[in-house]
């Protein structure tokens, strides 16, 4: 067996002159849960589908638990369950039918067919649901269908294209719950999400795609490491009167960067962790008439980590000279643009 | 809480889709008013069973009804079947069970047929009663029904492929187009002409006429029909699954077994012969001149394992509408032999001008499709709609034509081939002019997909080439998509 779940290696995909998937590398061991985060069109969705051999790449190869996903589609299918982002249900067919007709299609027959829907319902907790018919489902009870439909022959790698996107809070917790039933069960989970805060808190390492183009890898605390070696300290500042004032006072502030507005203040970027350095803004705000009436240091989340990262990332490309693209042929990605991956040491194998 | 509905052995695909069709709206209303219209027609006819012709007016009435159930409603059916799939996302987790996406469309195809045969199977009950009223051929009604049934196979499996291509211009059109001219020709040959006497003494067999229009009649069925679920299965497979060759090689050795029984005359009506070559032809230019399948190395490997004739074999039956248009091009000269053997005995100008038209017609679509550059499953469906829209704006001209004191404005439509076929028709034209005319657009049109193909061709190979050797070096990446 490989060391990795999953190996992809300078995979690229292109759609015409749209690079979707621009010389992507990384590793997945065995056993880890690996967030894929991305903004939309940044090529989440294209990698996966190869990894689930529902598309061919450009150029590279990728492989599941040692297998190549091109050479050896079949041999890959029986070891990944795939969830899409979106997907349709059947009309005029029950959860229990749903479920039969996949586990029939998964080659499973008689006593093993059942037993499989059932553990499968069971895990899910889709018993309740069984008659109902597929297409009258809410978003949530649809996303455990599909988990359960992804899971019948047992896969060793779970692959899950924004799961979470569209389901209420109690859908998420639970959803959140199984994914970390399975990955206790010792499945490799390969996920996808916008919500960072919850990938942060399931997964053992996390995967930021822009462009096409990997820009980190490594686990939430060395993501924010790396974002707090960029600078800065975030300050969230309530006012009393026009939140409006806060905004236009900092433009006038050297080192000081307002990032967004809140309902009675605002939230702003300070360029230095020393205390002391906060404290002389403070006084300057109230000196200059800013009625403040909390101002306190905000911890840095995983958003404000991933946006400093392209930040930064586009501060370096506005820099890179490129050559502009030939018509009708992919752009060459000039060799220094190119972001390091890193792997932390708890994930590697 | 288990299923014991149906039994393992059956295909999962047919499960699924006798579950979901049996429940569904449309086979429940088909099904109930025919029985209830039977019914009602029979006690009619029964009160009436003096008249002469009480047991053939019933015939009349079954074989109406069946073949609008059959030939019209169920078919249209298949119009959603694969796009609804595709639209759902669930094709990508079916491809995925180990259900092949062959399996996938014939499954639904199987599972709409085997709803059109439980229809069939309820009308035997009118036709045993029908018997009693007297007058009945038996054999050629029962043949009559399994031919009608056989059709509509064949039309479900064209509706059913085609509904991978996902175009909702297709899909409109489809059913605009094929409803009228369906109910136009079902009328025309149940109440006209000869009516159902004369297709029941055809299919009584007792000539051999008989046996032989039968035997082409179901070997052109199924030539169509695995023609068009194999394109539907190309559709929805991925690129490594590999559906073209051997829809080109059933395709070549078709036409091959056509020109050979063809060139020994076992046709006696050589008119017959465009005919039977159109019917080969169409669906494999349709096919093959604009499929979209880049060249994989899964699938090119299998071509350079056998060595040199597997670099001859490529040039012809590799996916992908570069190498489509050489096999069409080889396919185009099989046709053609049986023309020149049989020069002398039956060299006609309307035969040699109607085929090379023809020929124009089939073109014309795949290049306008390949000079647009059009890309993905749609490419297929834009050929069938170009195609219909030339008829079209050719049957315009031609009765724009038939509207004024000369036809001769219509040299300068003479590029669309279809024109060509309208001209024919018309006496004001030379029929070597003609004939000038269509070889000349013909070989042009031949010649701009031969280039095109030729640069799409080998910037595929090389860039199969490249992806190979990057395995092993890792370089910057060349589109291998043509």
């Amino acid at each position: 067996m490989s060391d990795s779940a999953i190996t992809v290696h300078n995979l690229y995909r292109f759609f015409g002159p749209l690079q979707a998937v621009n010389g992507i590398s990384f590793e997945i061991p065995h056993g880890s849960v690996c967030g894929f985060v991305g903004a939309n069109g940044a090529g989440k969705t294209t990698a996966m589908r190869i990894l689930a051999s529902l598309d061919y790449p450009t150029m590279g190869h990728a492989e599941i638990c040692g297998i190549n996903v091109v050479h050896h589609p079949a041999e890959v299918r029986r070891l990944i369950g795939w969830m899409p982002d979106h997907f349709g249900n059947y009309d005029n067919m029950t959860v229990l039918e749903y479920l039969d007709f996949y586990a029939r299609a998964l080659g499973y027959k008689g006593a093993e067919r059942r037993q499989r829907i059932d553990e499968v319902m069971d895990f899910t907790d889709l018993v309740p649901l069984a008659d109902r018919f597929s297409n009258k489902l809410s978003k949530g009870m649809t996303q455990r269908l599909c988990l359960g439909r992804s899971l019948l022959h047992d896969p060793q790698v779970l692959i899950m294209d924004e799961p979470a996107a569209g389901l209420d809070p109690k859908a998420r917790v639970e959803l959140k719950h199984l994914i970390r039933v399975l990955a206790k069960e010792g499945k490799t989970i390969f996920i996808s999400s916008h919500i960072l805060s919850e990938l942060g808190e399931m997964c053992d390492s996390l995967l930021f795609i822009n462009n096409g183009r990997i820009v980190h890898h490594g686990d939430a605390e060395s993501l924010k490491r790396s974002s707090d070696a960029l600078g800065g300290v975030l300050y969230d500042v309530q006012l009393d009167g026009d939140p409006q004032a806060l905004s236009d006072w900092t433009v006038l502030q050297p080192n000081i960067e307002f990032l967004e507005s809140r309902k009675t203040g605002g939230r702003i970027r300070i360029d230095t962790e020393d205390p002391s350095k906060a404290a002389d803004i403070l006084s300057r705000m109230i000196r200059d008439n800013l009625r403040v009436i909390d101002f306190h240091r905000e911890q840095r989340n995983l958003e404000d980590a991933f946006i400093d990262i392209l930040a930064n990332l586009e501060k370096d490309q506005n820099f890179t000279h490129a050559p502009p693209p030939i018509p009708g042929q992919p752009a060459t990605p000039p060799p220094h643009a190119e972001v390091p991956v890193t792997v932390p040491d708890s994930t590697l194998p | 809480m288990h299923l014991s509905d149906f039994p393992d052995r059956l295909s999962p695909m047919l499960v699924k889709e006798l579950r979901q069709g049996l429940r569904t709206k449309s086979f429940i209303a088909v099904f109930l008013t025919l029985q209830a219209l039977l019914g009602i027609i029979l006690l009619t006819a029964s009160a009436a069973a003096t008249s002469d012709h009480a047991g053939s007016s019933i015939s009349n009435i079954i074989f109406i009804f069946f073949s609008i159930a059959v030939l019209i409603i169920q078919p249209l059916r298949g119009i959603g079947a694969l796009s609804s799939e595709v639209k759902g996302n669930t094709i990508d987790m079916m491809v995925l069970t180990r259900l092949s996406a062959w399996r996938i469309v014939t499954g639904k195809w199987s599972a709409i047929v085997s709803q059109s045969a439980l229809i069939l199977v309820t009308i035997i009950p009118y036709l045993i009663l029908r018997y009693f009223f007297g007058g009945m051929n038996l054999l050629g009604e029962i043949v009559l029904l399994g031919m009608i049934f056989f059709t509509s196979a064949t039309i479900t499996a064209v509706t059913v492929g085609l509904s991978a291509s996902g175009s909702i211009i297709l899909r409109s059109v489809l059913p605009i187009v094929g409803l009228p001219i369906g109910a136009y020709a079902l009328l025309m040959l149940l109440t006209f002409g000869g009516g159902i006497e004369d297709l029941v003494e055809f299919c009584a067999l007792e000539r051999k006429e008989s046996w032989i229009g039968l035997s082409m009649f179901l070997a052109a069925s199924a030539y169509l029909g695995f023609f068009f679920l194999s394109t539907g299965t190309s559709l929805i497979a991925t690129y490594a699954e590999n559906h073209s060759t051997l829809r080109r090689l059933i395709a070549f050795v078709t036409a091959i077994a056509a020109a050979i029984l063809c060139s020994i005359s076992t046709i006696t009506d050589y008119e017959a012969i465009p005919f039977v070559f159109a019917l080969i032809l169409a669906p494999v230019f349709a096919v093959s001149l604009t499929e979209f399948a880049p060249l994989v190395s899964p699938v090119y490997l299998k071509f350079m394992k056998l060595g040199p004739l597997g670099r001859l074999a490529g040039l012809f039956f590799f996916p992908g509408w570069p190498s489509g248009v050489f096999f069409c091009a080889l396919i185009t000269i099989v046709a053609v032999i049986p023309f020149a053997i049989n020069v002398p005995s039956y060299y006609d100008d309307d035969i040699t001008i109607a085929s090379l038209a023809c020929l124009g017609t089939l073109l014309f679509p795949a290049a306008l499709v390949n000079l647009l550059r059009m890309k993905g499953p749609q490419r297929v469906s834009n050929y069938i709609l170009f195609g219909l829209a030339s008829c079209i704006l050719a049957m315009v001209l031609a009765g724009i034509g038939d509207s004024m004191s000369s036809r001769d404005f219509l040299w300068l439509f003479v590029w669309l081939p279809p024109v060509i076929l309208a001209m024919q028709s018309s006496s004001g034209f030379s029929d070597d002019m003609l004939i000038t005319a269509a070889v000349v657009i013909d070989a042009a049109l031949f010649a701009l997909l031969l280039i095109l193909a030729q640069h799409n061709f080998r910037a595929s190979i090389n860039g199969i080439k490249d992806s190979l050797s990057e395995d092993n070096d890792s370089k910057e990446p060349e589109p291998t998509t043509p």
